[in-house]
């Protein structure tokens, strides 16, 4: 759906030397895609989502949706922000209406929805991420910090996007709601039909949720595969400053140490999997 | 463009007017704008316009910065400039339609813009070579006679302090919240006036909200680090002058007793 190729940016500041963000980063966003995004601080990771609805322009290259050129004269970036939300870092700090349904509206009366629509699709996804109906007219800040978070992503999805990002949707958040946000997630992908990008530091659910996986560092596109691919090139990783899931770690111990595993495990379950296997080979040898 | 405003930004490098102490800065911008108003002949604004550009040179300040500063009040001048060309009763060197421009006219027109500008790009230098404590430290020490009669100077000064030190997190919280609002599709350069503070609100209300809660937050933080309120707080680095700062004063009143003495005697 969205493909970008060779796409630059550098930030043009006034007196400082100008200092390239993102170098030369082709990718291609697909239906039904999930993909995790990780790359360690400074490497560009929130520059580039901000490319994806064009809220930044790329200082070369293109970017497609459906084949139409975003960049091109008398193309609407209205039209792009409807079909890709973007959740920023803490969204909930951008929660402003009197009440959480009218905040949750916000976003598609600003796409030209009446108000019976905007108010259906508001309501929609509020129910979607799980927000109880008696805080509909409730003020926003009267929520728990997890619940905010939770309206501040109903408000994007109210939009109806195509393509959802989320850039560190769990960020500061007690790994019960962290837990929770990631289940929305992937409750929002099954029921909606849509991609995701979510830009994140837990390996741990980038390994379980994405079916594939982007590297960004230095600004560089460094890699683009399943998740088992990326996460067993351990060393590298680490070059780059990005850990890897703990049960990969492990296991790629284990395999230097000499233990004849075919591959570093992504998750528990394959991990215990290959492991049984092995040891009852041990026992019946 | 709201993005890019430099108040109050510390321009970090060393130079003679860092070290600088601040209560000497003080001075001296008060002394600059007394100076400036003396001002009647239109030439001599040459005189403040060379001292600034050659304190900008000796801050190292880069002259892109000299220009932030005037960019920001640019459509002030010219308001000013033409307004005051308009209006001015006098001699008519040229008229068109409505309009009289006069001679009178002219000159006050160059000598109120430039009293404007020169007014705001001086005092840009003062918050480019401190940093909001030193300033802050400098004012607490030159007013501290005043806390005697019962003026909180001390409360005064922390208020100053951290005021100066929330405006470039609030840009930089702005700047977030426009493209967090822009990503739900709020065009904030579109429609009309209604529409446009409309879109002011989505802004000003997070931003105001983020300020409460960072207050409070700091508030917790500094209590939390001993801070009581109390004006028997000792310094780590107290405010002393050295030889530079006694040069500067004598420099500053020669300053300003040139201007007095073209003032009432020529």
């Amino acid at each position: 759906m969205l493909k970008g190729e060779n796409i630059s940016f550098s930030y043009n500041q006034a007196g400082a030397e100008e200092k390239a963000v993102l170098k030369n980063i082709s990718f291609e966003i697909r239906e039904g895609d999930f993909i995790g995004l990780i790359g360690s601080s400074g490497s560009g990771k929130t520059t580039f989502v901000k490319h994806l609805n064009g809220l930044l322009k790329a200082t070369s290259g293109t970017i497609t949706y459906n084949g139409q050129n975003i960049y091109e004269k008398g193309y609407k970036l209205s039209n792009l922000r409807k079909e890709v939300g973007l959740v920023f870092q803490y969204p909930e700090h951008q929660l402003f209406g009197s009440t959480v349904l009218k905040d949750t509206m916000y976003g598609p009366r600003n796409l030209g929805m009446t108000d019976e629509e905007a108010e259906e699709s508001a309501k929609s996804s509020l129910k979607l991420v799980g927000v109880d109906e008696s805080y509909y007219y409730a003020s926003p800040m009267e929520l728990s910090g997890g619940q905010k978070r939770c309206v501040a992503i109903a408000g994007v999805l109210a939009m109806k996007p195509k393509i959802l990002v989320l850039d560190e949707p769990a960020a500061g958040l007690d790994p019960e709601t962290k837990f929770m946000i990631f289940d929305l997630i992937r409750r929002i992908q099954t029921e909606r039909n849509i991609a995701i990008v979510l830009v994140s530091h837990h390996m741990e659910d980038v390994a379980q949720f994405a079916n594939r996986v982007w590297v960004l560092h230095d600004g560089t596109l460094k890699m683009d595969d399943t998740p088992a691919n990326v996460f067993a090139k351990v060393d590298q990783l680490d070059e780059m400053g990005i850990g890897v899931p703990q049960i990969t770690q492990l296991t790629y111990e284990l395999m230097k140490s000499g233990m004849p595993l075919p591959h570093a495990a992504i998750s528990v379950d394959e991990a215990a999997k290959m492991l049984t296997h092995l040891l009852r080979k041990g026992a019946n040898a | 463009m709201i993005r890019d405003i430099t108040i109050g930004q510390y321009y970090d490098v060393p130079s003679v007017i860092h070290r600088l102490d601040p209560r000497v800065k003080l001075m001296g911008v008060l002394i600059y704008i007394v100076a400036l108003f003396l001002i009647r002949n239109p030439v001599l604004y040459i005189v403040p316009l060379v001292v600034t550009i050659v304190l900008y040179a000796a801050a190292k300040v880069p002259a892109s910065y000299f220009f932030k500063g005037l960019r920001g009040i640019i459509l002030l001048l010219l308001f000013t400039f033409v307004f005051r060309m308009l209006y001015t009763p006098g001699d008519v060197i040229a008229s068109f339609w409505i309009f009289n421009i006069t001679s009178q006219g002219v000159v006050k027109a160059i000598q109120m813009t430039a009293r404007i500008a020169l007014m705001i790009t001086g005092a840009a230098l003062i918050s480019y070579t401190s940093t909001p404590k030193a300033l802050a430290d400098g004012l607490e020490k030159a007013f501290s006679c005043f806390q005697r009669i019962g003026i909180p100077v001390h409360d005064m000064a922390i208020i100053v302090m951290i005021a100066f030190r929330f405006i470039p997190i609030m840009f930089e919280e702005l700047n977030l919240l426009m493209d967090a609002q822009a990503a739900r599709g709020a065009k904030f350069s579109e429609g009309n006036i209604l529409q446009k503070c409309k879109g002011v609100i989505t802004l000003l209300l997070p931003l105001f909200m983020m300020s409460v809660n960072r207050s409070s937050d700091l508030a917790m933080a500094m209590e939390a680090r001993g801070y009581s309120g109390s004006h028997e707080v000792s310094r780590m680095y107290p405010l002393r002058y050295r030889t530079a700062d006694y040069v500067s004063y004598v420099l500053l009143a020669l300053y300003l007793a040139a201007f007095i003495f073209i003032r009432v005697f020529l």
